[in-house]
């Protein structure tokens, strides 16, 4: 093997110029899925950080409501009490939610609305930058991002729910690519919406020791009419969504990733065994076995293919950390699967890329090295 | 008995068929003694190249056998032709071949490596040998920072590392200038008499001639007139033995350009006592104030 690793590295060395195409172009093409992958995640994190962090071990909706995105959830306020009466429940807070949109001047955003009661313990803002925690009747909270596009401050007015509502309070961590979250007063949501006395979800605190799937379970078998997820569930199912509304995209993009990556590869290797055609067939001539030159050509391949992965993911880790600090609602998250995929294509990549040079090596005959001024 | 290196018998290459074929070599028969060197000449497109890949075990004949230290060559599979190319022959070619992207040293001991040698003592070997070869400040050296004839010692030593029976050269001087050429040849009949190798070399260079311990004229496939070269053990001039003057003294025979070179050899000496050489400067030096008085003031 070391023989095979020798001429390879010294062949790859030996032009520096077509080892930088190489690596760029693989670079630059697995950049491109693991990219989109991140992003795609990053997204689906923001999507879920209100339900991760609304501080509820079970998520109470109407029967067959399973995420928050684009859905409507609307349950009896009676419902609150009876899912407080199950056993395992030591806390439950009704909110309202809606998708609406947040208009400030010419800034318009769509926002998960949360209209939040006096006094409840989950569903509000974790991280208050700036003014009250507390949302009060003509009140709102809006993300600090959004308002330092749309130029508002504390005190200033914005449209929402068909109303007006005055700026009390700025959060962090609240808005991503798709939308942000705005916390109201649930009764001026409820005013807002027709005064209709319904929840749209019950977010349930569990007591020390409780399981959240028996206790789901045992909400959605006592309590006539809801759905009952533990956070992990109503997260994942949220994350669902994402992933199969990007699905296609994420597909289309992988496969001109793992095209341009082939071609770039396979094209710079079948060169560079072009170029040492000559040296292939003077080796088989010194009686070198065919299998050691394929495996030179092959782990050609794979060095390149390797160094391209790694500058790949090196340069989306780097889009990762710089991209959040240029003020995008972007967050680019590098799964663990994410880089066994591009790894993967990665290998079949050069696999795939040796396979001509070895056809071209295979056919090569060694006498030739005897034939002067013969193009080999 | 007899050790034969190279035994090639009745040897044909034809290549197409039908009223197209051409053949390239025919009937050719060669029998190379170990630490001989024949170098085998010819006109372009007389089969120099087709026989030399033959006997490289680099073609098949069509007909007749090849053996290399008694094992059949063309008897071989196509498999076991790569190995037996590896460990029993060694090869210098016309543009010297090396891998441009490895340095002298790595170029030598990757051979021996290909043969199984560890590479400690594949590259200690081809130090040993690139140092033999005066190269021992050229060890790191890719071979474009080379001259030719540094470029050739390399090829030599790489044709060496695996110790073969046999050393195939392919127009080997014809890149080099005279003076590094006839080195580089001196060097190689230098290792084929030390170390008993075989040397075959084609080439179209008459001035390496002498080197060679016989020289076999190829024309239209067929060898058409066997010359052996000897050195006049006077005057050091390479003869051709059919066409000299010879004669035995200890039971061996030796080759002359001429009769006095022969007489000299024997030890005729003149009546006076003066031996060959001083009697042949007087002469020359007698013909010379001739001249000079001739001409007149």
């Amino acid at each position: 093997m070391s023989t095979t690793l020798l001429l390879a590295r010294r062949n790859l060395a030996r032009n520096r110029i077509r080892l930088l195409v190489s690596v760029g172009g693989v670079a630059l093409a697995l950049s491109l899925t693991l990219a989109l992958d991140a992003i795609y995640a990053g997204v689906a994190n923001q999507l879920t950080t209100y339900i991760d962090r609304a501080g509820a071990d079970i998520w109470v909706a109407q029967a067959g409501v399973r995420n928050l995105h684009m859905v409507a959830s609307w349950l009896p306020d009676s419902v609150t009490a009876e899912v407080r009466s199950i056993d395992g429940v030591v806390e439950v807070t009704p909110i309202l939610y809606s998708t609406d949109t947040i208009a400030a001047g010419e800034e318009r955003a769509v926002a998960y609305v949360i209209g939040l009661p006096a006094g409840g313990a989950m569903g509000g803002p974790w991280d208050v930058v700036e003014g009250s925690a507390l949302v009060r009747r003509g009140e709102i909270i809006v993300d600090r991002a959004f308002a330092e596009k749309a130029g508002v401050a504390i005190g200033d007015a914005v449209s929402v729910l068909g109303g007006e509502a005055r700026i009390v309070g700025l959060s962090e961590g609240t808005a991503s690519l798709v939308n942000s979250v705005a916390f109201v007063a649930f009764d001026d949501f409820r005013a807002m919406r027709g005064g209709a006395p319904v929840v749209s979800f019950v977010l349930v605190k569990l007591a020390a020791g409780a399981a959240p799937d028996a206790v789901a379970a045992d909400i959605e078998r006592r309590v006539v009419g809801v759905t009952a997820q533990p956070r992990a569930g109503i997260s994942a199912e949220e994350r669902r969504l994402v992933t199969d509304m990007s699905a296609d995209i994420i597909s289309i993009m992988n496969v001109i990733g793992f095209v341009v990556g082939l071609a770039v590869v396979a094209l710079t290797v079948y060169v560079a065994t072009l170029a040492r055609r000559r040296e292939y067939g003077v080796l088989k001539a010194l009686g070198t076995r065919n299998r050691i030159l394929y495996r030179v050509v092959l782990v050609q391949a794979v060095l390149s293919v390797a160094m391209g992965f790694l500058a790949g993911v090196a340069f989306t880790g780097l889009l990762a950390l710089v991209i959040p600090r240029t003020g995008l609602d972007l967050e680019l998250s590098i799964s663990a699967a994410s880089l066994a995929k591009v790894g993967s294509f990665a290998a079949v990549i050069a696999g795939l890329a040796a396979i001509l040079p070895i056809r071209q090596i295979s056919g090569l005959d060694p006498a030739i090295v005897f034939r002067r001024g013969a193009a080999i | 008995m007899t050790t034969v290196t190279l035994d090639v018998r009745d040897v044909t290459k034809r290549f197409g068929e039908g009223d197209t074929a051409v053949t390239a070599v025919r009937d050719v028969s060669l029998a190379v003694e170990p630490g001989e060197v024949v170098l085998i000449m010819g006109p372009s497109g007389s089969g120099k190249t087709t026989l030399l890949s033959m006997m490289g075990a680099l073609l098949r004949p069509s007909r007749g056998t090849i053996h290399l230290d008694g094992t059949e060559l063309t008897a071989l599979s196509e498999g076991r032709l790569p190995d037996i190319r590896l460990r029993r022959f060694g090869f210098i070619f016309q543009d010297f071949n090396l891998l441009s992207a490895l340095s002298a040293l790595e170029n030598v001991a990757l051979v021996g490596e290909l043969a199984g040698l560890k590479p400690s003592v594949a590259r200690e070997k081809a130090t040993a040998l690139l140092t033999g070869l005066g190269l021992s400040e050229r060890l790191d050296f890719l071979p474009e920072k080379l001259s030719g004839g540094e470029k050739q010692r390399v090829a030599i030593a790489r044709a060496l590392i695996n110790e073969p029976a046999l050393i195939l050269a392919d127009e080997p001087t014809a890149n080099l200038d005279s003076r590094i050429g006839h080195e580089i040849m001196h060097l190689l009949r230098g290792i084929a008499r030390e170390q008993g190798r075989s040397v075959v070399i084609v080439s179209h260079d008459q001035r390496i001639r002498d080197i060679a311990d016989r020289v076999l004229w190829l024309e239209d496939g067929q060898f058409k007139d066997m010359v052996t070269m000897a050195t006049d053990p006077v005057c050091g001039m390479a003869v051709e033995r059919e066409r000299s003057v010879s004669a035995e003294r200890d039971g061996e025979t030796y080759w002359f350009c001429s009769n006095g070179c022969r007489a000299e050899f024997l030890g005729t000496m003149g009546r006076d006592g003066q031996d060959l050489s001083t009697r042949a400067k007087g002469l020359i030096h007698d013909a010379a104030a001739r001249l000079v008085r001739s001409l007149g003031p």
